[in-house]
């Protein structure tokens, strides 16, 4: 099937387009998650038009797709699960005119996330959701998981900065849904397809929204010898009514790895540290920083430290986001997970992520967005020594129904993907896993999108793994 | 048949990437084709794929080929891998494991005739001849750009190997200047205005009969062998002095990894100093003078081997303000200009994307005078500068401050 397929994509697209060798199969078998899966053959699309071939022949060839951008997704979203056509979006990578008065701009899949917002500072613009790996990670890969990262807390997902988008379905025909405004009419298309891991059809391009940049900001650095005492704080700043722009927390282990490589003057010694960072009107936030001491004060912490330049603000920023690659100075392989709790309930989780620790020996360093309450704890470790993986994935899941139990939720921004697909049952009943199945079903009947993903197996309660007659009862 | 050599990339150097991909966007040639394969991660995995047994094969070499091996992908690594290291590895590995006319010419070059003067000194002869009775217009398109880039050789000084330079003023103590292959034959000029430098800042100037080439072009293209002969030749060589000064980013980076190589190379390793930083430290001490400005300004270009590998960034920029000169940044991410050694030669596609674009860069700063530390940098500049139609003058930082400084003694002496 697929040798034909080849072909053809190489006489439509030019041999440019198309990678076939084994090892560049192998290459593209990964993202940066745990989860290996070899693809059939990858395609580099350079435009819509390009998109739609690939979705006609596949489609014709009864070869499902994958979409996939610089693979920095940590849950298996853009590995396959078979010998599918994987289609890279980094070609993509077009940024339309910046529209100044309405805020907004067309993008390409393949954009880089931190690209974007470079390419509208001398507008005054930003696109708000800035995941750690936004360096990286292109605007796509933040459609397909609703993405986030640490200024989401006052400035929403990748959802809220979603305009419109083109889309090319599983037949291959391009629709474009939702509109320049906020709130378009008729059933929202478009807020279905963000978060949908590439599983209803292929965005190729993004309208999003543009921010303003801040005319000011204050960036505060606190310690805590207690984590208690850094959880209370986050509390305390959000009951106060202050939304700061961001609000992150690392533990102790967590500061030493990411000092080693930022020498952003982290604390070392501290049980916690504390990221806040205030925006807004330069008179607003030196009161709103003058609060987030006056708290972090009253909750005993060892030190506070406001960056005095954009050099030192820079510095924190880079040390919290190569956080999870510093972690590969301990050991070879690395889990970052990706789960919610409630924020009131945060050092209830921090102390149970501790227990699970300890239970499975897998050290696990704790970063996390405390100001909702999404939990990073990375796992550190060696999978090729034996038995390892297996007290991984037992810890993983510990990690999981912890959070469940407490209120929580399966992922905060990392996507379900491959991962965390068979935990979907934990907070869904069978019939909100059916109505999913079904969505997916009425997008793309022939499942060639994506398969694998998101919906745990058996989720339709009639699954006949292809589209049932017309006229059937189901 | 996985790997064959003891330099092979190694299961700890492999194994310390987590594959996060933070590297990706300072890769020039990710970049330009959007390919995991023409990634630093996607390498790093072919790597692992061939030490998990897989062949050594025309698609891996293609893989490998294609890295600059600028580095630019350390710098900005969470994990600190050692990537230039296993790439050289990995390059001895296919050095090793594959043959034809073409790998016996380039080690012909790389690894033996960069080691002969005479054979360096008839090269830069003989394309001095092709560059001024134009016949370099028939060379083979490959080779014609860097004909064009080259310095011409009238009134060029001779070498420098052998000679000495007493030190000027407080004596700080005994510094040998690495002659290179192709800086002592093309840019004596740079070697004149170091060693006067380096004896007006005290230092006693020497440079060995008996040294050779650094071996860096013989190390990137995997001649694993040559590259410890070469680094043992050298490392007797100089063996005594304080300080060895390197004029050229690419030599200055190689020497301080000669660990890699021989052993007791990090003895060396800790001797050598490039030489923007000897330069600038003596104008931060006072025992250089501070000029007055010019008003010239002068775009700055620098080498991915001073930047990525050194870290040196600060002392051209210091060196070229105390030269009375105003510095205008060319690319505030330092990405590569394409030249990577013989890479312009082997793969002149990427090479020449990356040249054109780096000499817009520098067109849109208007500047008519660029600094640059590395004379692969300095050829590739000058023949994409001269393919834009940009008239401008492309020369060393140290170069260009020994000249301000003349000009200002000068000046002094008629007053």
């Amino acid at each position: 099937m697929i040798p034909s397929l080849e072909l053809e994509f190489r006489d439509r697209l030019g041999d440019e387009q198309v990678a076939s060798d084994p090892l560049d199969l192998y290459v593209f078998g990964k993202d940066a998650g745990l989860v290996r899966g070899e693809p059939g053959l990858v395609v580099f699309p350079r435009d819509t038009a390009d998109v739609a071939t690939i979705m006609r022949l596949a489609g014709r060839h009864g070869v499902p797709v994958v979409p996939r951008g610089s693979g920095t997704g940590l849950a298996g979203g853009a590995v396959t699960t078979g010998p599918h056509v994987l289609l890279v979006t980094t070609r993509m990578n077009r940024i339309g005119g910046v529209d100044v008065e309405n805020l907004c701009v067309w993008v390409q899949p393949g954009v880089i996330n931190l690209d974007l917002s470079i390419h509208t500072t001398p507008f005054g613009l930003h696109y708000a959701p800035d995941p750690s790996s936004q360096s990286v990670c292109t605007i796509g890969g933040n459609v397909a998981n609703n993405s986030g990262g640490p200024h989401c807390l006052a400035e929403g997902t990748t959802v809220n900065h979603v305009l419109a988008m083109e889309m090319v379905t599983p037949d291959g025909d391009i629709v474009t849904v939702g509109g320049p405004a906020p709130d378009p009419i008729g059933l929202d298309i478009r807020g279905l397809m963000v978060g949908s891991e590439g599983t209803l059809g292929i965005v190729t391009d993004v309208l999003v929204n543009l921010l303003p940049n801040p005319p000011a900001s204050r960036t505060i650095l606190l310690a805590f010898s207690e984590v208690q005492h850094a959880a209370a704080t986050v509390s305390g700043i959000i009951a106060n009514g202050l939304i700061p722009a961001a609000l992150e927390m690392m533990d102790q282990p967590m500061t030493v790895a990411v000092e080693r490589f930022a020498n952003a003057g982290f604390p070392t010694e501290a049980a916690a540290v504390l990221i806040a960072e205030v925006t807004g009107h330069p008179s607003a936030v030196d009161a709103e920083a003058e609060l987030v001491r006056r708290l972090a004060t009253s909750h005993q912490a060892t030190l506070i430290r406001i960056a005095s330049d954009e050099a030192e603000r820079k510095r924190i920023w880079l040390g919290r986001k190569s956080a999870f690659g510093a972690i590969a100075q301990m050991n070879p392989d690395y889990y970052l997970h990706d789960t919610v709790v409630p924020r009131t309930r945060l050092v209830e989780a921090i102390e149970q992520t501790y227990s699970i620790s300890k239970r499975h020996d897998i050290p696990m360093l704790n970063v996390f967005h405390a100001g909702d309450g999404n939990l990073h704890p990375l796992m550190s470790f060696d999978g090729s020594l034996p038995g390892v993986m297996e007290r991984v994935d037992a810890a993983g899941k510990d990690l999981i129904e912890m959070c469940v139990a407490i209120g929580g939720s399966l992922s905060g921004e990392h996507g379900i993907g491959m991962e965390k697909r068979d935990y979907m049952h934990l907070v869904f009943d069978e019939m909100d896993l059916d109505a999913q199945a079904r969505i997916r079903e009425a997008l793309d009947p022939g499942g060639r999108l994506n398969p694998g993903k998101i919906v745990p197996q058996g989720s339709r309660c009639f699954d006949f793994g292809r589209p049932p007659p017309v006229g059937t009862w189901v | 048949m996985s790997w064959v050599t003891r330099h092979a990339p190694r299961a700890d150097e492999l194994s310390s990437c987590i594959q996060c991909g933070l590297c990706l966007p300072s890769c020039p040639t990710f970049r330009l084709t959007g390919l995991e394969t023409a990634s630093p991660r996607g390498r790093l995995t072919a790597m692992s794929a061939v030490a998990a047994g897989r062949p050594v094969d025309s698609r891996f070499e293609e893989i490998m080929g294609a890295c600059l091996q600028c580095r630019a992908c350390e710098v900005v690594c969470p994990s600190f891998v050692p990537f230039g290291r296993a790439m050289e590895g990995a390059r001895a590995e296919i050095a090793a494991q594959t043959s034809g006319f073409t790998r016996r010419l380039r080690r012909l070059v790389t690894a033996r005739l960069l080691r002969s003067r005479t054979a360096v000194r008839l090269g830069a002869v003989a394309a001095s001849i092709a560059q001024s009775s134009r016949l370099d217009r028939l060379a083979p398109r490959r080779i014609r750009g860097s004909l064009a880039g080259m310095r011409s050789l009238k009134g060029r000084p001779p070498s420098i190997v052998g000679r000495t330079r007493a030190a000027r003023g407080e004596r700080r103590g005994v510094a040998a200047l690495l002659a290179g292959c192709v800086m002592d034959a093309w840019f004596g000029d740079v070697h004149t205005a170091t060693v006067e430098l380096l004896a007006a800042a005290g230092w006693e100037v020497v440079s060995p009969r008996g040294q050779t080439c650094c071996g860096a072009l013989a190390a990137h293209d995997g001649w694993a062998d040559d590259t410890r002969k070469m680094a043992s030749v050298n490392m007797a060589a100089f063996r005594g002095v304080d300080l060895v000064v390197v004029n050229s980013a690419g030599c200055g980076a190689h020497m301080k990894e000669y660990d890699h190589w021989a052993d007791g190379g990090e003895e060396l390793a800790t001797r050598v100093a490039d030489a923007n930083d000897v330069v600038a430290e003596a104008i931060v001490d006072g025992r250089l003078p501070r000029l007055s400005a010019s008003g010239d300004r002068v775009a700055v270009q620098d080498p991915c081997h001073l930047r990525h590998v050194q870290r040196i960034t600060d002392q051209p920029r210091e060196i070229l303000a105390a030269a009375g000169l105003t510095v205008v940044e060319v690319d505030p991410n330092g990405g590569c200009c394409g030249a990577a050694g013989i890479y312009s030669l082997l793969e002149p596609d990427m090479s020449s994307r990356l040249g054109s674009s780096k000499a817009e860069q520098v067109q849109a700063t208007g500047a008519t005078l660029v600094a640059s530390a590395n004379p692969g940098c300095e050829i590739q500049l000058r023949s994409y500068l001269s393919e834009l139609g940009h008239e401008a003058r492309v020369a060393h930082p140290v170069e260009l401050y020994w000249e301000a400084l003349q000009r200002s003694e000068r000046r002094g002496a008629v007053r």
